[in-house]
């Protein structure tokens, strides 16, 4: 039991990473990705790597993921400076599903559909460690980083650009550099989660980083609140939390128990969106934000 | 011959593309509303003829059930999703958020009811003849061919000669002058979305009885139709057709050189080359927003 309770707290602490990282550019930088797996992937793939053939370091293996996220999250950053909104989303939709042949496909890197396997167990500094620490700080580190950036001159700028990206570009803010920088946070972030779910799993294959996943990501940072420090959080709580409580209902077979969950929250993200825009824990005085 | 082979395949799966591509510019066109469960349209259309077909029901019933399965599904979406966002803000993201969880749920409810993978019928259509020394094909690619050509035709006349659809082409114009001119935009957003999301079904059926239809193809439909309104240039209905013929043939064709895996890439590289190089599309003029 409480091995089954530190599983589900290293997974819903991976899961607060993403949904911040992703809440980061959807929520302040009004970029809005549906591609978020895929730099949650090339992170896991790029953390096991390092684990499998140079040294199990988890600092290592985080620093090494975050790096190739965030270096290739130049591919989201481009297309997010030539055009908004709808087209953005088209563009990031195309590399999700581009991203999940490349996963399929190369499988040098990514050990195609099999995935990679016997990832050793994590150490920081030669001595074995839970996975769960270390995620709770990456979490408490990514979340710290979001609250300062949010009261910062950077986080001011980003939700400037994203309230009235011309009004902010009269003003002198470098449009381009802060979309860039923003993009590379978030992605960087998201790979950071992905080195941690690789070693935590000590297994990782390309059906964790499919579309569906993207959904799931987006649906925790919608249904929490989008712009806000703690609404991500809670929305992946949330969410990880309903395939456990769907389990103790009997009249749903095992195998459905997956649709069931996306079931849910696909309607919970209409209904939110017809009724109550801002998220749970969203400010309802404020308007969203029109990106 | 392999190549010619490659680009009547392509033409095939081009004409199919346009028409779904022409549904969502249409609606998109007309009613700035990024519907982003026009794929969901095509999966219950697709969904519907092969429960009809599995049922013994003749083909064209079949098929009309897929019309109206799509037709009713458009309007559903228009009175109980998005009019009711648009009434209190309706930004991008609100109606793309709804649209988005809408398709979530009608993707694993196929699922769950109709089981998952691919399914397709099997006629005597889709059954392929040598034409030309190496170079295969079935009656069902003049049917594609003839189906859309029907269907442009149709629609152009519709838009240009009948007074509603000149007063849908106003209304992407300027919807508040069509109200200041006391027409109902509410009555002819419905028809918008009636009209493009019936487009999508013929697409839909051709669909089920060539390469066959799983419960997620909604999402490469929707990548379809979005990088041809953007390839086309936005409020082209013209530019959509082209794009979305073009992407069918480009997927295709390089098939020579790749594996069938990575025909979703190509079209994605394409949206890509035009997003960074000519955002606003062939047809299109600078976008102002």
């Amino acid at each position: 039991m409480i091995a089954y309770a530190a599983n589900l707290a290293t997974l819903v602490a991976i899961f607060c990473i993403l949904a911040a990282t992703l809440n980061f550019i959807i929520g302040f930088a009004g970029i809005f990705s549906v591609a978020h797996a895929v730099f949650f992937g090339l992170g896991a793939y790029a953390g096991a790597q390092v684990a499998l053939l140079l040294v199990p370091d988890a600092l290592l293996a985080c620093i090494v993921a975050a790096i190739v996220a965030g270096g290739l999250s130049l591919c989201l950053a481009l297309p997010a400076l030539r055009v908004r909104g709808e087209y953005f989303v088209a563009a990031s939709l195309g590399l999700q599903m581009m991203a999940t042949t490349l996963f399929a496909e190369a499988k040098a890197f990514t050990g195609g559909i099999g995935g990679l396997v016997a990832i050793p167990r994590p150490t920081l500094f030669g001595i074995e460690v839970g996975v769960l620490p270390l995620a709770l700080v990456a979490l408490a580190l990514i979340l710290f980083l979001t609250a300062r950036l949010q009261h910062g001159a950077f986080g001011r700028s980003l939700q400037s650009i994203r309230d009235a990206e011309s009004a902010a570009e009269a003003l002198g803010k470098n449009v381009a550099a802060a979309k860039t920088l923003a993009v590379a946070f978030a992605c960087a972030g998201a790979g950071i989660g992905g080195a941690l779910f690789a070693l935590h799993l000590s297994f990782v294959n390309v059906e964790s980083f499919t579309m569906d996943q993207s959904v799931l990501i987006m649906a925790m940072v919608i249904i929490g609140g989008t712009g806000t420090l703690w609404g991500p959080v809670i929305g992946a709580i949330i969410l990880l939390a309903l395939p456990s409580g769907l389990a103790f209902l009997p009249f749903i077979p095992a195998t459905e128990v997956g649709a069931v969950q996306q079931i849910i929250y696909g309607l919970a993200m209409t209904l939110l969106m017809v009724f109550r825009p801002a998220g749970l824990v969203g400010d309802l005085s404020k308007g969203r934000a029109t990106a | 011959m392999l190549f010619l082979q490659l680009l009547l395949q392509g033409i095939q799966t081009g004409a199919l593309y346009a028409l779904t591509a022409a549904g969502f510019a249409l609606i998109f066109g007309a009613t700035r509303i990024f519907h982003f469960a026009h794929g969901t349209s095509f999966t219950l259309a697709g969904y519907a003829f092969l429960f009809c077909w599995n049922a013994g029901i003749p083909w064209w019933a079949g098929a009309l059930a897929g019309i109206v399965a799509a037709t009713l599904f458009g309007l559903a979406m228009e009175r109980f999703v998005y009019r009711p966002i648009q009434r209190h803000e309706g930004s991008f993201f609100t109606v793309f958020v709804a649209a988005f969880g809408v398709a979530v749920v009608v993707q694993n409810l196929i699922g769950m009811f109709a089981g998952r993978g691919f399914a397709a019928v099997d006629t005597s259509l889709s059954r392929a003849t040598e034409v030309l020394p190496d170079v295969f094909l079935a009656p069902i690619f003049w049917i594609a061919i003839a189906v859309a050509v029907v269907l442009f035709a149709a629609l152009s006349a519709f838009l240009t000669r009948t007074h509603a659809g000149v007063a849908l082409r106003a209304l992407a114009q300027n919807p508040d002058l069509l109200r200041a001119y006391g027409l109902s935009s509410n009555r002819l957003s419905m028809l918008a979305f009636a009209l493009g999301s019936a487009m999508a079904a013929p697409a839909a059926v051709l669909t089920a009885m060539t390469t066959g239809l799983n419960e997620a193809i909604g999402h490469h439909v929707m990548l379809i139709s979005i990088a041809a309104t953007i390839v086309g240039g936005v409020g082209s209905l013209r530019g959509a057709a082209l794009a979305g013929l073009m992407l069918g043939v480009a997927e295709s064709v390089a098939l020579q050189f790749v594996d069938t895996q990575w025909a979703e890439a190509v079209s994605f590289l394409v949206l890509f080359a035009f997003i960074i190089f000519r955002p606003s599309g062939i047809f299109g003029v600078a976008q102002t927003r």
